[in-house]
């Protein structure tokens, strides 16, 4: 604990014990505590290093004044310290940990009511039992009929903390007790401070648990069902963690209650309490075979909406049960079956009554979820193994396909069932997504490829329709990238749909709406990244003929009036023609222009998300080049990319500006390896480039200078973005430790470069001032020279000496405070612990502004 | 009984991050989706598993509507629906939507400004969040699905901010998100119809605060402004771009026209383009007077407020300047406040945090949020009417007081968060009834109809297309396209009676003639008695000739004559 800290926390626990109700900041307390729990990790021991905090603990328990707020943070304290033994010893001596702990003293302080008082109660306890003497202070005290009330509070929040406590007490019994079975050993238990004495005591808990389990499930008339819910979440956790024999026990006790609510109200928790004790309970288990058995009821109901969430719940939850499973998928796929007249099912699979039934059901509004429950929970059908699945998974693509017809309104099928689910469905973006996204899924299956000219064509009646939702088209674009990734031969795609496609493309990248324009330039990115570059992009030329249909497309929507479709294109473009620019052909026109177009945008452009995907599209198009250098049309542009990007306003076109900087930092000088950006950084200089000619070297700083990286390493320095000057700074050292034999003799006059602005010479006039401080410094013993020397300044650009910047900066000294987070002060215990003192000043002056205690609206 | 549900995940007494689930007509919606200011791990965000325990949202939600574009409204939005995962329909106003993504954005930079976080949303799922919104516009109905639908209204606070009426059958519930019942210098005043709802959920900040306080305020910002400018200082106005900025400009801007004074007031560079293009695209949103004037004067071009850049911080002399972000933590502002930190002419405005810095400038606190006070969250409640009040965004003690002051008139909620407030609605039904079935009562001779004195009425309900028509049964018949058909009940009774099977049907005739004097009995030649519509048959037993057996049989109209007749002849008949 910081010497700080330590003296100023007497006075804050002084200041918190006295707040009364009246606290400055509700997470003050919480970060406090979180501070708290951070020490005790460190293996710190929050008594020893504060034994104010006892006092603290006595004060505000036995205070009359206390409010729910410092109430609940001082149980949690309590937990945290009691968790330790030696903590928990000390609190017990001055007798306040039973008193802290007992709900009742604050029910007759009227102070149970409020439910941030629970929760630190349970939170506490939950923090303290961590050994088997909380546990028997917990059993003593008889804590455990308070905490079975709280497992269905009327907060959300208090019942499914309590839910978690209880799950945690009897595994700590149950961690003790098996200590005590196998550990047989008298003497060792005792040792470990479990006496026999504590396993029975502690052993009344199970039986309270279960007692209480089986009297809260019993159907009455007149039980509340969120409680009820609330109790079958609970049994589902403890089910959950708890090992045999005691979840079997548990088990044993509700498993008639459980078997009445199966068959009289249904409930998707209750599923949820079957499908675990199914899955955890071991197959010997007594009570195995009657879960089972409840199981097979629950799957065999006959009322649609519920079956259809117990087959999918089933399917979620990936059971080892393949009749069960292949029955829940053949019920999952009925309504598909019924809407769309495809024969996905042997006849009678899901029974005739369920039919009937499904089949009235899906006349009703009801519908729409019963198909979205359907269709959400296809990906699990088709990671079944297929002698399990009912049908082939080519019949249910067709089943989708003729489904996601029938919501556009075409229904070739004039069946009963499909006129009707189609009244409902019919324009339903929500059940549209549902189809869509499990069209996605289902280009996985093995016969995908046969189907793809199907597929191709439906999507793109979708993506022609001018009633098509925007979330709905960018669902369709991302069905067919899915389908065309996984193909290998397009010959099933006719001229006509192809046409049908650039058709449907060109008309959405107009589209009013920009939401439909976005997702349509993204596709085409897509497209062009699911295309394997080794083939030559065939599919992207057999499908939109190429870039002489996408480029003009892209270069309109450059001038979008969204910023994000400019961005968007500015990416596909990059996505789409660094390939091919890599070749090292000709310069072509168009090339040109579109990198003037692309300068144009990062100059002026008034939206920073266009300007960053012009920094990532140079950034892309150099690291594709084998030979950057040779492609004069990247390396002119290079420069002003790097002046502009750099001087931008927004923080990240100058992070990606510094990545651009970084590529030619690493081509310029290859053999060294990129330097981890937590790497320790020695103080010593890099040496590997000892047999190095000082020439070349000087050569190639003086093409970095050329190029424009090192004024842009420069001016990043000095950015009032911490990231962008964590970067530079980054690239600095690792430019200052390739050329350090550079740097060990005097300032090298011959490399020189202009910085625009004045702030920088400010920044590096700072840096001497330190310097001759005695701040600590990389070698340079004529330092002091080089200090006399001041730029030149030529108006409002100065011209530096690089080496001399590089030797003369601490970059170290920098590095370490540009990796601290710019909020490190004010998030700093000390700060937090001030904070707290001033707030309650502010707050016991009377005088003080009534404006003041309105800090609401920084957002 | 049909209820309403209310669960805050946030804002339940406290003015955290708004986050409220309502459960109105079976349909699951969510009222604003905050971020917590306060920390910087994953307690900022709502914990959703409290929804839904599988994590699927969509199958949950039936929408999620965002009420302006602040982040304690709007923050975890990218986090809920990219990263946690959310694919349903997402509702805010067309100013929100296009502001949200700047002020995420932002936040972004902020976080990661801060902490390097990485577990954070990116750009891309700003962007992806923000296809899933659908824009709303003022007053237009807008239908979720075929039961829910809402409306948007003026809610002041800030550009584009909202309240909304959530419709559900004849349920219905008003959130207000933050609002302000004052027209300020850019912004109108709070407006919302008389739209009744179940329950009104309001926010509360200024729950206990009467704000005529205001004008004295900004009397004191202004005087403080030009006493530094006066002593030749600089004025720092820490802001974020798009918010109370523009308020605080408008106010400088008349001051300076005022006082004919020459200091330069500077914005930070690409913000003030950004805001203003904002407010041009959305003047509708803004009050009367600059919708006016801006065909004249724009009134967010201003004349003594110019772009600022780096170097004019170094300038001699004094200035103004607005710079981002309001936090101080870090960019522009700070930048600005290190460098004139050291100069006690100076004056910063305001100062939220404390560094390690010699600061000699003055350093003055002074907020200009827009929230309704309480004699505007009583006004909004006597526009809406609502049955039920529901507090939120506010500090317990606060609302408590407010709570008082409403419940004297009805019931006022104000749950913790993660506690549910359930109401049971009862709801009104309008049903529309046909003129002849009104006259055919009327013919009957009860009172005129009166909306205060309820009675029954008789006739058949249709529910057809979502309308509800209460008709005569003749005509219901003759709409639907139905024959009538006729309910009979029938019965035997054994009897003993050594007659003949006519004799026996006479002496019934008799008996019945002598008891029930007031109806009418007829001896039918086809061998029955029939007593008004009920048909008396008799019939020997086989085997036994002195054993009758009497067939009953009546139309519903004579139930209960129909089984008197039957418990009557069961005793037998006069010797």
């Amino acid at each position: 604990m910081d010497i700080q800290c330590v003296s100023v926390l007497p006075r804050v626990c002084e200041v918190l014990a006295a707040s009364g109700s009246s606290l400055p900041d509700d997470t003050s307390l919480e970060k406090l505590l979180d501070w708290f729990t951070a020490t005790t990790n460190t293996g710190v021991s929050l008594l020893e290093s504060a034994p104010c905090l006892l006092d603290f603990i006595s004060n505000v328990a036995f205070s009359s004044t206390s409010g729910p707020g410092i109430l609940s943070f001082t149980l949690k304290l309590t937990g945290l310290i009691a968790a330790s033994e030696d903590g928990f010893k000390a609190l017990e001596e001055c007798s306040v940990l039973k008193l802290i702990f007992d709900p009742h003293h604050w029910k007759e302080a009227g102070l149970w009511e409020d439910p941030c008082l629970r929760i630190g109660w349970i939170q506490g306890l939950r923090k303290m039992l961590q050994h088997s003497k909380a546990l028997r202070l917990f059993v003593q005290a008889d804590l455990i009929e308070p905490l079975l009330q709280l497992q269905t509070d009327s907060s959300l929040f208090v019942s499914s903390a309590a839910n978690q406590l209880l799950a945690h007490v009897l595994l700590l019994y149950q961690s003790l007790s098996s200590a005590g079975c196998n550990g047989a050993n008298k003497r060792d238990l005792e040792h470990s401070g479990v006496s026999e004495q504590t396993i029975i005591s502690c052993s009344g808990i199970i039986t309270n648990v279960s007692e209480y389990l089986k009297k809260s499930l019993v159907l009455k008339e007149s039980s509340h069902p969120p409680q009820s819910q609330q109790i079958l979440k609970l049994l589902t956790l403890l089910l959950v963690q708890l090992r045999p024999p005691l979840q079997e026990q548990l088990l044993l006790t509700v498993i008639d209650s459980l078997e009445e609510l199966v068959t009289k109200r249904w409930s998707l928790p209750l599923m949820d309490v079957i499908l675990a004790a199914n899955s955890s309970l071991q197959d010997d288990c007594v009570s195995k075979q009657q879960i089972v058995r409840l199981l097979s009821i629950m799957l065999y109901m006959k009322k649609p909406a519920d079956v259809i969430q117990v087959a999918a719940a089933f399917l979620r939850s990936r059971q080892h049960d393949p009749t069960h499973a292949a029955y829940a998928a053949g019920v999952l796929l009925l309504p598909l079956d019924i809407a769309t007249g495809i024969s996905l099912l042997k006849t009678n699979s899901t029974g005739v009554d369920l039919r009937i039934l499904m089949t009235e059901q899906l006349k009703s509004k009801s519908c729409i979820s019963m198909i979205c429950v359907c269709l959400t929970n296809i990906p699990q059908i088709t990671v079944m193994a297929p002698d399990c699945l009912p049908c082939p998974q080519r019949l249910i693509v067709a089943a989708v396909l003729t489904f996601l017809r029938l919501c556009r309104g075409d229904s070739s099928s004039s069946s009963t069932a499909c006129v009707e689910v189609s009244r409902f469905v019919t324009g339903s973006s929500k059940v549209q997504k549902c189809a869509m996204e499990a069209l996605s899924e289902l280009s996985k299956s093995p016969e995908a490829e046969a189907l793809l000219a199907d597929v191709f064509k439906l999507l793109t009646e979708y993506l022609n329709s001018p009633d098509s939702d925007p979330t709905v088209l960018q669902k369709s674009y991302k069905a067919l990238i899915n389908w065309i990734g996984v193909c290998r031969d397009f010959s099933s795609i006719t001229d006509q749909l192809r046409e049908g496609l650039m058709q449907a493309v060109r008309k959405r990248a107009c589209d009013i709406r920009w939401e439909a324009r976005d997702s349509t330039v993204e596709f085409l990115g897509h497209l062009a990244e699911v295309c394997p570059i080794g083939e030559e992009r065939e599919p992207l030329k057999t499908l939109l003929g190429s870039c002489s249909f996408t480029i003009p497309l892209l270069k309109e929507a450059l001038q979008d009036p969204e910023s994000y479709v400019r961005a968007s294109s500015i990416a596909t473009l990059a996505q789409t023609l660094t390939f091919s620019w890599q070749q090292g052909a000709a310069l072509t026109q168009e090339q040109e222009e579109i990198v003037t177009q692309l300068q144009e945008i990062l100059s002026q452009d008034s939206e920073g998300f266009a300007r960053r995907a012009v920094v990532k599209f140079f950034t892309a198009w150099f690291s594709s080049c084998p030979s950057p250098t040779s492609c004069s049309l990247l390396m002119q542009s290079v420069p002003s990319v790097l002046s502009q990007g750099v001087a931008d306003l927004d923080w990240e076109v100058k992070l990606h500006t510094l990545e651009l900087a970084e590529l030619l930092l690493d081509k310029t000088f290859p053999e060294r390896l990129p330097l981890h950006p937590y790497a320790v950084i020695s103080n010593q200089p890099h040496t590997c480039h000892a047999g190095e000619n000082e020439s070349d070297l000087l050569c190639s700083l003086n093409s970095l200078v050329d190029q424009g990286v090192v004024p842009a390493l420069l001016c990043g320095l000095v950015d009032c973005d911490r990231p962008v000057a964590l970067k530079a700074c980054q690239l600095l050292i690792k430019l200052r430790d390739t050329v350090s034999s550079l740097l060990v003799n005097a300032a090298d006059p011959r490399v020189s470069c202009m910085l625009p602005g004045q702030s920088w010479v400010q920044e590096m006039r700072g840096n001497k001032d330190a310097h001759t401080q005695g701040a600590p410094h990389v070698g340079s013993e004529s330092r002091d020279e080089a200090a006399e020397e001041t730029p030149c300044t030529d108006g409002d650009a100065v011209c530096v000496s690089v080496c001399e910047v590089l030797r003369t900066l601490d970059l170290d000294k920098k590095l370490s405070v540009l990796m601290q987070s710019s909020d490190h002060i004010y998030n700093s215990p000390l700060s937090l612990l001030q904070d707290i003192l001033t707030a309650s000043t502010a707050a016991s002056n009377p005088n003080s502004d009534p404006g003041q205690e309105v800090i609401v609206d920084c957002y | 009984m049909p209820e309403i549900k209310v669960t805050p995940l946030g804002a339940g007494q406290d003015v955290g991050r708004s986050c409220i689930l309502v459960s109105i007509g079976g349909k699951n919606i969510m009222l604003d989706c905050g971020m917590h200011m306060g920390y910087n791990d994953d307690r900022r965000f709502p914990d959703f598993s409290y929804i839904t325990q599988n994590g699927r949202l969509t199958d949950f939600l039936d929408c999620v509507i965002i009420s302006h574009f602040h982040l304690d409204h709007c923050g975890a939005l990218p986090y809920m629906s990219e990263m946690v995962g959310y694919d349903g329909p997402i509702y805010m106003t067309h100013p929100t939507k296009a502001i949200c993504p700047i002020l995420l954005e932002d936040f972004r930079k902020i976080t990661v400004d801060k902490k390097g976080e990485t577990n954070f949303f990116t750009s891309q799922m700003i962007k992806d969040c923000m296809k899933k919104v659908i824009p709303l516009n003022l007053h237009q109905t807008v239908q979720v699905d075929d039961e829910l639908e809402i409306k948007a209204y003026y809610a002041g606070h800030v550009l584009g901010a909202a309240m909304v009426h959530i419709k559900v059958g004849s349920e219905s519930v008003v959130y207000t998100g933050d609002y302000n019942m004052t027209p300020d210098r850019h912004l109108g005043a709070a407006w919302i119809d008389k739209c009744r709802p179940d329950i009104l959920i309001s926010e509360s900040t200024y729950a206990t605060t009467i704000r005529d306080s205001k004008r004295c305020r900004e009397r004191d910002f202004l005087k403080k402004v030009h006493e530094s400018i006066e002593r030749g200082g600089k004025v720092l106005i820490p802001v974020f771009a798009l918010g109370r900025a523009q308020e605080l400009c408008i106010l400088l801007e008349t001051f300076w026209e005022r006082m004919n004074l020459k200091a330069p007031i500077y914005f930070s560079t690409g913000l003030t383009e950004k805001a203003n293009h904002y407010y041009k695209l959305f003047i509708t949103w803004t009050n009367q007077k600059i919708r006016k004037t801006f065909v004249q004067r724009n009134m967010f071009e201003f004349k003594h407020i110019k772009a600022f850049d780096r170097s004019y911080a170094d300038n001699p002399g004094p200035m103004v300047v607005f710079a981002t972000p309001g936090m101080l933590h870090a960019g522009q502002s700070l930048q600005i406040f290190k460098k004139w930190a050291g100069n006690e002419k100076n004056m910063v405005n305001p100062f939220p945090e404390q560094r390690k810095l010699d600061v000699k400038m003055q350093v003055e606190y002074m907020s200009f949020s827009a929230h309704a006070d309480a004699k505007g969250i009583m006004q909004l409640i006597r526009m809406a009417e609502p049955r039920n009040m529901l507090l939120v965004h506010g500090e317990a003690a606060k609302m408590e007081f407010l709570k008082g002051k409403i419940e004297q008139e009805f019931n006022c909620y104000m749950p913790a968060n993660g506690e549910t407030t359930s109401v049971i609605t009862n709801p009104s039904v309008p049903v529309d009834m046909s003129l002849n079935l009104l006259k055919r009562e009327m013919a009957l001779g009860g009172p005129l109809p009166d909306p205060k004195k309820p009675r029954a009425m008789h006739g058949t309900l249709i529910m057809k297309e979502n309308s509800l028509k209460l008709v005569s049964s003749e005509q219901a018949l003759k709409e639907l396209g139905l024959n009538e058909h006729q309910l009979r009940f029938t019965c035997r009774v054994q009897l003993q009676d050594p007659h003949s099977d006519s004799d026996t049907l006479h002496r019934i005739y008799t008996h019945l003639k002598s008891l029930l004097k007031d109806y009418t009995i007829q001896h039918l030649p086809d061998g029955t008695v029939m007593v008004e519509s009920i048909v008396i048959k008799v019939s020997s037993s086989a085997e036994d000739a002195n054993s009758k057996v009497l067939l009953l049989s009546w139309s519903y109209q004579d139930e209960d004559l129909g089984s008197y007749l039957s418990s009557l002849l069961k005793k037998g008949l006069p010797t």
